[in-house]
Formats: structure tokens, C-alpha cells, sequence
């Protein structure tokens, strides 16, 4: 009899577990008062007045969050500042600081951090808006700002932007791609970014004849010859996950082939093409050098990750990558090779032939914002908790912590960096962000249009597909998404 | 006798309770809102707006979706073909009395569908890898050099190149199966048939398939449903790539709903690859029940 009660007991247990489990998700997705944000604004605005200017190294202390908040529960916020990533990278290091300073500060608030890889987290992300269970702050990237803020999802932040303890030395510039409909989204994050940056072995590029890395493609086809005969790759690229060929080639060369007028044409739509011939331009040009030979044959094949490996191993001459894969080579030589460490230079992607609308340009920006969940709205108190973690992710000491230890800069603007700490290399890469900036493509506009173009690039180089059908077709899902 | 041993109804009851609750959360409860969702134009979020059969209009013109399906279906051939023919010819091999250590035989052979897939994934990417390969390294090693390529940036052979990974991965899975058919068969039967000389390819043709036709149809059914949803390794070794090259009908429904954001359509998606397992698989046991009925009345 006991055997049989145990039994059934057990039973009731798992199915009520199960029950449960599969009713907890949506305990509060009772209906959106977009109209509480402004209170708990006027709330956090008293969180401003104890800031302080002596943030120098990671043992930084902060008073902005110091305050007592109403709120006494629990904030989820998800990101992409996993420990690895933050290993000389600075913007996802002061996001880590950041965080857990403000935690340190609000020891009644429970602070779970959701941390994922870039990739996983972007997956994810869109599955949690999907199913409106996004968490109570996160990142929101560019492109998913017109869709999320049709749907809903994310809070609208220009009142708690204006009335922010930093709204005076906020880079306006930095919004842009979280503006929608006269409404801003989110806070930019991270740091500033480049995502088309030529990392160099100055020395070898030496010893093929040229001072500084080529200004043009055709020098660099023309220098094709000596690194071949010493077995080096002239430039690595990996192409495999399909976003580098757009985020880290495209977006600069088709500036320099369309202008940036082009661009923002098409972000506010008011008439540019992906079929205008400049573009198509800049895409045959593309096909036309990732076929020249200059670049690692297995492109296609492999990640960023593998490429920058080429670069460090000393198997090419030269990578094509983002900020975040210089700040892991520059981890990394400093290590295990200081002489490479220190023969590294930087540079903007080489001029076209036949382009001219515009030149030494480098696609830029901040990729990310700090954003809220429109339901957390619901809840003054727990708003108030949420735009005071955003100002801190985002404001001065992050700031001041990124630029101090990295000579980078962010969202809040720092008066001035001493550079003279620093060593060439970060010397050089601050130095590098001199040049103009332009777009990140897919920043803007939606996954279905770069979903679309970065998979018909990837065919496009291989030579299965024209420039001028890619074109097409990034066209037409422009047309019926965006 | 049986009747006191057995367990009374309510115990039944509640020992398949669970299984048959998580049966309907994690297949019936997502179909049937896989099912609802395909008729809205839905982006995800709260806001979907009801569009009746447009999803599906647009799945039966879509090509990146056909050729998907004629992907999972090359997969499916590859795999029958590869994984269960295979399976069969190692099978007699081992139960051979000329050979050796066939435990070890047995468990090195199923060892593989041990592994995650997504690890079968890594390793595979690292025998393809061009620069530091297995494969490019043998070529080089035998004198082919020249031969050597990308071989995930190969349009023309990645389909191959990825069914290779799965084929080697369940071989071994269905010489289990296989195996224990093979050994519910009377040993006389093979005996007399020796007696009678015939030899092993005799054997295999005329005695052991006509008698293990059943399981090989089981694991037909099994193998077609399972490459009808590869998805895991095929994303870790190209996500689909070059271009849509390897794109097979999960992961173009995966894409679709998360890279691309939407929902509705990547619910009819789902939707297209259920109906579609369920007529490749319905339709390949009527014709393998076709044809053999016609050869027990020849």
C-alpha cells in the first residue's frame, strides 16, 4: 500500500512540475502601459548627482547607481560579453564591469545574467522576441529596431535618453540605427566599432615593396606574385558563417562605389536600389577580386575565427576583420609573438578601381543598444532598476574605463585620453578610427533582406550566380520585408 | 495466472501518463501550433495578421525550398544506400565464422552513433579542412597534391561530402538491429543451404533478405525519417552553404523563421516537411510492399 501511494505521489509530482514548467513563462504579459515610463523616469533622474570623475583602472568604484531603488527583485539581462570574448576586448570587458559593478551596488536586487556567444545569442534573441518573452534588458542590434518597436516589444527610451545624467555628452551620431519613427530604442553599447579593418604584417608588406599597405586592389594583385612564392597568403577572410562577407567587405567597398547618400536612401527609403548600377558595381568588383586569387582559397569555408588564426600563425600577410577580431589578435601576439605584435599595423580596405563615391572609408558604429522590455513598463519600480543599470552600462564610467584601458570610445564622450600609455599597437588601432566612417549595412533595415544577400554572396564569389541576379534579389526582399 | 501478475488499469494508466504528456508537449502541442501559425503573416511578437492559405501558395512556388527537399531527399538515397546497405554487408561479414573479435567488431562499429552530432559535425569539418585536413593531407601524402580542394566550397560535391559524416555515423546503429534479426534466423537453414552449396553471396540474396525483409523495412522507414530532419551536423559543417548548396528543408525552415524573422511562413515551412516526410515515407513502404508482393507471386 505504501509502495503504491509512494508511486503515485511521485507521479502527481512530476506531472504538477510539468504543469508548472510549462506555465511560468508569460506571469507577466498582462497588458503594456507605455505611459508608467514616464514616472519611473523622473524616478532614476535623482541617481545622477554623485558622479564621479576618478574611474582610472578595473578596480573603478561608481556612485551613479549607489542610490537606494524602490525595486527589490529580480532583473534578467541577456548579452554577449562572454569571459573569452572579453579578453582584450574592451567594450565587452567595461560590459562586464559594468554589470558587475552595478550588481555589487544593489546587493537586494537579483541581477541574472543570461551571457551567450555572439552567434547563439543573436539566434536567440530573435526566438525570445518571437515568442514575446524577451528578457527585462538586453541588446538590441540595428537591424531588429523597426520590427521589435512595430511589435511592441521594446521600449520606446527617447524621455529616459533626454532626461539621462549623460544626455549632455551623449555622441547623438550613435543613435541612428535605433531610431524609428521619431522614437530612439535603445542606448548605444559596447564600444564604437569598425567592422572593415585591414590588421598588416608591416615587415613582409616591406619586403614586397610597399611602405605602408596598398591604397589600391590592383597593388595588391600586383604584389600577388611575391607572396606566392613564399607560400603566404596576402589577405585572410572567412566567409563561412555568410554575415562577414556584408559586415566586414561590403558595406565599405559599396560605399566607396555608391556614396553614403546611397545608403541612407535606402534606410529612409526614398527611391535608392540594390539594382542601382553603382551598387552592382561595387558587387561585380566583389566577385571579381575574392576571384583574383589574393585572399586564403578556403574563404568560404572558414569562420573569422580561422582567419584571423592565418594572420597570427603567419600564414598570411594581412586579415580583413572587425574590431573584435583585432582586439583577439592583439591579445593574443602580445603573448605568443611580441614581434608580430609589434610589426602589425592597420589599415582601411584598399580603393577600387572605378569607384569614386567616396574614399578611405570604414563601415562604423555601435551595432548595439542597450534596450528594455516594453512589459517591464508594468512595473514603475522595476523600470527604475532597469534605466539605472542602462545608464550605467552605458554612460560615463564605461566610458571613462574603456578609454582608459583601451583608448576606446563609446556612447558617453570622454573629455580626452592620455594616450602615452598606451603601446603602438593601440596607439595605431586609435589612430585608425581618424578615418571616415560610413553605414554598417546590416545595422539597418531587417535579417530577411541580409538573410537573402549575404547567402547569394557566398554563391556569388564562387561564380554560380551574377551580380546582377544578387542584386535582383536583394531588391525584391527589400521590397516585401522592409 | 497472467491475470494476477498484471498490473491493475489505473497503474498502467498512470505509468504511461508521462510518457504520453510529453509525448503530446513536445510533438503534438508545437505541430498544432505550427499549424495555426502558418496562417498568419507573422514576424514574431504579439502583432500576426491572419492570411489564410498565402503561406502555402508561397511554399509551393518557393524553389530555395524545393531544392532544400531535393537535398533531404539525395540525403535520404545516400543513406539508404549507405547506411543500411553497408550495415548489411558488414553484418554478414562479422557473422562470418572466419572472423575474429566480432565483439570488438560490434562495439567499434557502433561506437559513432554514440557521438553528438554536432561533434560529428566538428570532426568531419577537420578531415575536409583545406589547410589542415586529413583529407587534403593524404592526397598530399600519396603524391595527389593537385587534387587537393576546398571540399565544403565544392557546390557540386557538398551534398556527398556531407552524407559521407552521416553514412559512417549509423552504420552502426543499423547493423544492431540488422545483427539481431539476422540472428532470430534458424542456423539449420544456412547449414542445409551449405550442404546444397550454396555460397555466401547465394546466402545473402536468397535466405538472409527475404527473411530480414521486414526489419530492413523498419529500418528503411527509419532512415528516411531521419535524414527528412537532418539538421545538427549540416549546420555546424556549411549552415547550408556555399550559397544554398547544402540547404536541406529543416535548416531552410530554421533560417527562415530565426534568420529572417518570420514566423508564419517558417511555421508552414514545418508544416510543408511534415506532410512531405510523411509521403516519402508512406509512399516508399507501398513500394517496397509493391514490388515484393510481386516477386513472392513470380
Amino acid at each position: 500500500m505504501k509502495r503504491k501511494l509512494l508511486s503515485l505521489v511521485l507521479c502527481v509530482t512530476l506531472v504538477a512540475s510539468m504543469a508548472v514548467g510549462c506555465g511560468k513563462k508569460n506571469n507577466n504579459s498582462a497588458t503594456k502601459d507605455t505611459n508608467s515610463t514616464e514616472t519611473a523616469t523622473n524616478e532614476t533622474k535623482t541617481d545622477d548627482t554623485k558622479e564621479t570623475d576618478d574611474t582610472t583602472t578595473d578596480t573603478t568604484t561608481t556612485d551613479t547607481s549607489s542610490s537606494e531603488l524602490a525595486y527589490k527583485g529580480t532583473i534578467n539581462i541577456m548579452h554577449f560579453s562572454t569571459s573569452e570574448e572579453a579578453q582584450g576586448n574592451g567594450g565587452s570587458d567595461g560590459f562586464r564591469t559594468m554589470n558587475q559593478q552595478w550588481a555589487d551596488a544593489h546587493k537586494d536586487i537579483k541581477l541574472e545574467q543570461n551571457v551567450l556567444a555572439n552567434d547563439e545569442y543573436k539566434s536567440k534573441i530573435a526566438t525570445l522576441a518571437g515568442a514575446n518573452d524577451l528578457p527585462d534588458v538586453f541588446l538590441l542590434q540595428g537591424m531588429n529596431t523597426k520590427a521589435w518597436a512595430d511589435q511592441g516589444l521594446i521600449l520606446d527610451m527617447t524621455d529616459i535618453i533626454n532626461t539621462s545624467p549623460y544626455a549632455a555628452q551623449y555622441d547623438l551620431s550613435k543613435f541612428y540605427p535605433f531610431q524609428y519613427d521619431g522614437k530612439t530604442y535603445g542606448l548605444p553599447a559596447l564600444c564604437e566599432g569598425s567592422c572593415a579593418i585591414v590588421a598588416y604584417d608591416s615587415e613582409l608588406w616591406k619586403a614586397a615593396g610597399f611602405d605602408a599597405f596598398p591604397t589600391t586592389w590592383d597593388e595588391i594583385v600586383s604584389a600577388k606574385a611575391f607572396f606566392d612564392d613564399k607560400k603566404v597568403t596576402e589577405v585572410a577572410f572567412g566567409n563561412r558563417d555568410k554575415w562577414n562577407m556584408n559586415s566586414c567587405f561590403l558595406s565599405t567597398v559599396g560605399d566607396r562605389f555608391t556614396g553614403s547618400d546611397w545608403y541612407h536612401s535606402i534606410i529612409e527609403k526614398t527611391g535608392a536600389k540594390f539594382t542601382d548600377q553603382a551598387f552592382v558595381d561595387s558587387l561585380k568588383f566583389t566577385q571579381e577580386i575574392f576571384q583574383a586569387g589574393v585572399f586564403n582559397k578556403d574563404f568560404n569555408a572558414i569562420t573569422n575565427e580561422d582567419a584571423r588564426e592565418y594572420y597570427i600563425d603567419g600564414s598570411a600577410a594581412a586579415v580583413i576583420g572587425g574590431n573584435w577580431d583585432i582586439s583577439y589578435i592583439g591579445a593574443t601576439l602580445k603573448e605568443s609573438d611580441p614581434e608580430l605584435y609589434a610589426r602589425t599595423k592597420f589599415a582601411v580596405i584598399p580603393q577600387p578601381a572605378g569607384a569614386s563615391g567616396s574614399t578611405n572609408t570604414h563601415n562604423t558604429g555601435m551595432g548595439y543598444a542597450v534596450a528594455i522590455n516594453a512589459k517591464v513598463a508594468d512595473d514603475p519600480d522595476k523600470l527604475a532598476a532597469c534605466i539605472d543599470l542602462a545608464y550605467k552600462l552605458t554612460g560615463s564610467d564605461f566610458s571613462t574605463y574603456v578609454a582608459e584601458n583601451y583608448a576606446l570610445s563609446a556612447l558617453t564622450k570622454v573629455d580626452s585620453v592620455d594616450m602615452s600609455k598606451f603601446d603602438q599597437f593601440t596607439t595605431d588601432f586609435y589612430n585608425f578610427y581618424q578615418n571616415p566612417g560610413c553605414e554598417i549595412y546590416d545595422s539597418f533595415l531587417t535579417g530577411a533582406v541580409w538573410d537573402v544577400l549575404n547567402t547569394d554572396l557566398q554563391t556569388m564569389v564562387n561564380g554560380e550566380i551574377d551580380p546582377e541576379t544578387v542584386a535582383a534579389n536583394a531588391q525584391k526582399a527589400y521590397e516585401e520585408n522592409y | 495466472m497472467l491475470s494476477s501478475i498484471r498490473p491493475k488499469k489505473r497503474v498502467v494508466f498512470f505509468y504511461l501518463l508521462i510518457p504520453v504528456l510529453i509525448y503530446v508537449f513536445s510533438v503534438f502541442v508545437p505541430l498544432a501550433t505550427a499549424f495555426y501559425y502558418s496562417f498568419f503573416n507573422w514576424k514574431g511578437g504579439p502583432n500576426k495578421t491572419f492570411n489564410g492559405l498565402e503561406n502555402y501558395i508561397t511554399l509551393i512556388k518557393d524553389i530555395n525550398f524545393w531544392s532544400a527537399f531535393g537535398h533531404n531527399i539525395y540525403l535520404v538515397i545516400a543513406c539508404i544506400i549507405g547506411q543500411i546497405g553497408l550495415a548489411f554487408i558488414f553484418v554478414l561479414m562479422i557473422n562470418s565464422r572466419y572472423t575474429k573479435l566480432k565483439g570488438i567488431h560490434r562495439t567499434f562499429g557502433f561506437f559513432p552513433s554514440t557521438i553528438a552530432a554536432v561533434s560529428i559535425g566538428f570532426i568531419w569539418s577537420m578531415i575536409y579542412d583545406y589547410k589542415r585536413g586529413l583529407l587534403n593531407w593524404l592526397l598530399d601524402l600519396i603524391g595527389k597534391g593537385d587534387s587537393a580542394k576546398v571540399w565544403l566550397n565544392e557546390p557540386k560535391l557538398v551534398m556527398l561530402l556531407i552524407a559521407i559524416p552521416l553514412i559512417w555515423q549509423f552504420i552502426g546503429y543499423y547493423m544492431v538491429i540488422i545483427l539481431s534479426a539476422i540472428s532470430s534466423i534458424d542456423q539449420e537453414i544456412f547449414e542445409v543451404s551449405e550442404i546444397d552449396g550454396a555460397n555466401a553471396f547465394q546466402r545473402a540474396i536468397y535466405i538472409v533478405l527475404p527473411l530480414i525483409k521486414n526489419t530492413l523495412l523498419v529500418c528503411v522507414t527509419l532512415c528516411i525519417a531521419g535524414n527528412m530532419k537532418a539538421f545538427d551536423h549540416i549546420y555546424v559543417m556549411t549552415s547550408g552553404g556555399p550559397g544554398r548548396s547544402s540547404m536541406v528543408m529543416a535548416l531552410y525552415g530554421y533560417k527562415v523563421s530565426f534568420g529572417q524573422q518570420n514566423m508564419g511562413y517558417g511555421s508552414a515551412i514545418s508544416i510543408g516537411i511534415f506532410v512531405l516526410s510523411l509521403i516519402v515515407i508512406l509512399g516508399s513502404q507501398k513500394l517496397i510492399t509493391y514490388f515484393s508482393k510481386d516477386k513472392e507471386v513470380a
